[in-house]
């Protein structure tokens, strides 16, 4: 990794992380460059679960860390330069209330540089074709534990299809049961077995589809 | 034959799977709690509410299937009541919180502090659990809830024994792993593990001894020999290595030699995927425990490292009796009946089948298993 501070993020060295981030603020240098190494090693921390080094428990405290280093640098960061590489509309869908597999999609994709609507948990489906609406996403995430969650997401994406979005949006449901089968009653366009997978997933999208 | 040598004949069979002996069929066994009041046409709101229910419900379901040998958890009182002393979170009460006929949610909030770690190593668990329950159950609906069971839970447990079914549990318990992951919430006790181990650590060895002394006391107090040893937040998918084996392996193994040395029978009842540590089933007692998985974790290595360890009971995922067909499930018991053959094998849906369990799944399971579990 190309700094001290990429390499922490990527040890999840929380008190190194937020230290460094403070150190390069006061020495003036640039927050956008800071970011960079904080997603550099979110990055690390990404390819450490695909090798099943890292597990849940990490991208839980990677989240954590990155929140806290952003904090920091986000009343330095102007809006306009930072600059996403696409929009996602996510949520726990109309039913279910579980959100920890939700949080840390969205934790991830923050970090992949995607710009993301988090509706919180048990969304109508009204809501979710509403935000798609509003922000122009062309990715949508539907989050759910329970099986109760799967008519939830059959019926959005439905709603998204009866509000002519279906074409312009990627729609990916993931959570604890979600399987292939689940994702053809649902007739989402994909599935996720981790919220790694939800990362690769919006990377080969925004590739095809552009932003 | 009469409902008693039913039950001496299922109990026999099902003790055979347990010791890894050949059986002369494979046992099916029930469980769903909430599929049951939706299947007989109860409100989840109106199920809630009555502590007699669950057994009611769970045995009217069986009746109507027809072909079960016992029951994986005999529950009794009230649902809501029993899981908020399992999770130690608020829950969403159907009826109350939520619509009528929905299912009840745990609240997933950091209601738990990392104070109460302290508090918890000076004081000890009961301490903090008569401070702590307050913060997530009114106290005169736990009351009665408890004060119900102790009255008639054994009188309910015992109801499955007279109509002929064998109950293999009626009790849950975990490590404290999971009580301390459902007070704080997910996402604050990993902060906590990585923040601070020692603490949570001295917290846990705090409780443990209470909590595996409850268990024994419970489980005894049911006439039932069975106890579930829960495993969800504490799963292999979800704790890295060495997070794992400091806070979650070495309580499980504590766990286990306690019952199995109280001469009860463990059942690891474990969500999520716990492929990655089968080997370590090793280090239980042999043909003493049952694992009884979801779905998720790998049969085919579970068979292959730990197969001549313990006996498996499940493990037909909620999502395909959800959203799968009848072939589905049919596919899927035989491929379990093949990998297994005549041991270890009792057959069950894995957790619990869900409250939209397809009624003709649950049909297809039952003769699934009758079909491909005789003459293995």
């Amino acid at each position: 990794m190309s700094d001290q501070l990429a390499t922490a993020m990527a040890d999840l060295e929380e008190s190194t992380v937020l230290k460094l981030v403070r150190q390069r603020l006061d020495a003036g240098d640039n927050p956008m460059a800071i970011l960079t190494s904080c997603r550099e090693g979110m990055t690390q921390v990404g390819k450490r679960f695909e090798a099943c080094e890292y597990f849940i428990s990490e991208l839980i405290m990677a989240g954590e860390i990155f929140k806290q280093a952003t904090a920091l640098l986000s009343p330095r960061l102007k809006t306009d330069a930072i600059g996403s590489r696409g929009k996602v509309v996510i949520g726990t869908v109309k039913g279910d209330i579980h959100d920890i597999g939700k949080d840390i999609v969205v934790s991830l994709l923050k970090a992949a540089n995607y710009d993301v609507r988090d509706l919180g948990v048990d969304v109508p489906p009204q809501k979710v074709v509403d935000a798609v609406k509003e922000t122009g996403a062309t990715v949508v995430g539907l989050s759910g534990l329970l099986t109760v969650a799967f008519d939830s997401m059959k019926e959005t994406v439905a709603a998204l299809a009866a509000a002519g979005l279906r074409s312009k949006v990627k729609v990916m449901i993931g959570g604890g049961s979600v399987s292939e089968t689940v994702q053809q009653y649902a007739g989402a366009d994909a599935w996720g077995t981790d919220a790694q997978a939800a990362v690769s997933l919006c990377n080969q999208w925004i590739k095809e589809v552009g932003k | 034959m009469n409902n008693e040598a039913l039950y001496q004949e299922r109990f026999a069979r099902i003790q055979k799977a347990i010791r890894l002996e050949p059986v002369d069929r494979i046992p099916v066994v029930y469980m769903g709690v909430a599929f049951a009041p939706r299947y007989m046409g109860l409100s989840i709101a109106e199920f809630c509410a009555d502590p007699e229910a669950t057994v009611k419900m769970n045995l009217a379901s069986m009746d109507k299937l027809g072909g079960f040998d016992g029951i994986n958890l005999a529950g009794a009182g009230r649902i809501t009541a029993v899981l908020t002393t399992l999770w130690l979170s608020r829950l969403g009460v159907p009826g109350r919180d939520l619509p009528p006929d929905s299912l009840w949610q745990v609240r997933e909030a950091e209601v738990m502090t990392v104070e109460d770690y302290d508090f918890i190593i000076k004081n000890g668990w009961q301490a903090f659990l008569g401070s702590y329950l307050p913060r997530v159950i009114d106290m005169t609906e736990f009351g009665e809830a408890i004060g119900w069971l102790m009255a008639n839970a054994t009188r309910c447990v015992s109801t499955y024994h007279e109509r002929g079914y064998v109950p293999i549990c009626a009790a849950a318990s975990s490590i404290p792993f999971e009580y301390f992951c459902g007070g704080r919430s997910m996402q604050k006790f990993v902060f906590d593990l990585h923040r601070i181990p020692d603490k949570v650590q001295a917290a846990m060895d705090a409780i443990f001894p209470d909590v595996i002394g409850q268990a024994i006391g419970v489980t005894r107090a049911s006439g039932v020999n069975g106890v579930w040893v829960g495993g969800w937040r504490s799963a292999s998918a979800l704790i890295s290595p060495k997070l794992w084996n400091r806070f979650v392996w070495p309580y499980i193994v504590k766990f286990v030699d306690a019952l199995v040395a109280a001469g009860l029978t463990p059942v690891l009842h474990w969500d999520q995927d716990w492929t990655r540590d089968l080997a370590r089933l090793q280090e239980l007692p042999a043909k003493k425990c049952i694992l009884n998985p979801d779905g998720m974790t790998n049969m085919r290595k579970f068979k292959e490292i730990a197969g001549d360890r313990m006996a498996m009971m499940g493990d037909v995922p909620a999502a395909m009796l959800a959203a799968g067909t009848p072939d589905d499930i049919h596919t899927y018991v035989r491929d379990l009946v093949r990998l297994f053959g005549s041991t270890g094998l009792i057959l069950c849906p894995g957790c619990d089948a869900p409250i939209n369990t397809k009624p003709q799944n649950m049909e297809a399971f039952v003769a699934a298993g009758r079909e491909y579990g005789k003459g293995v």
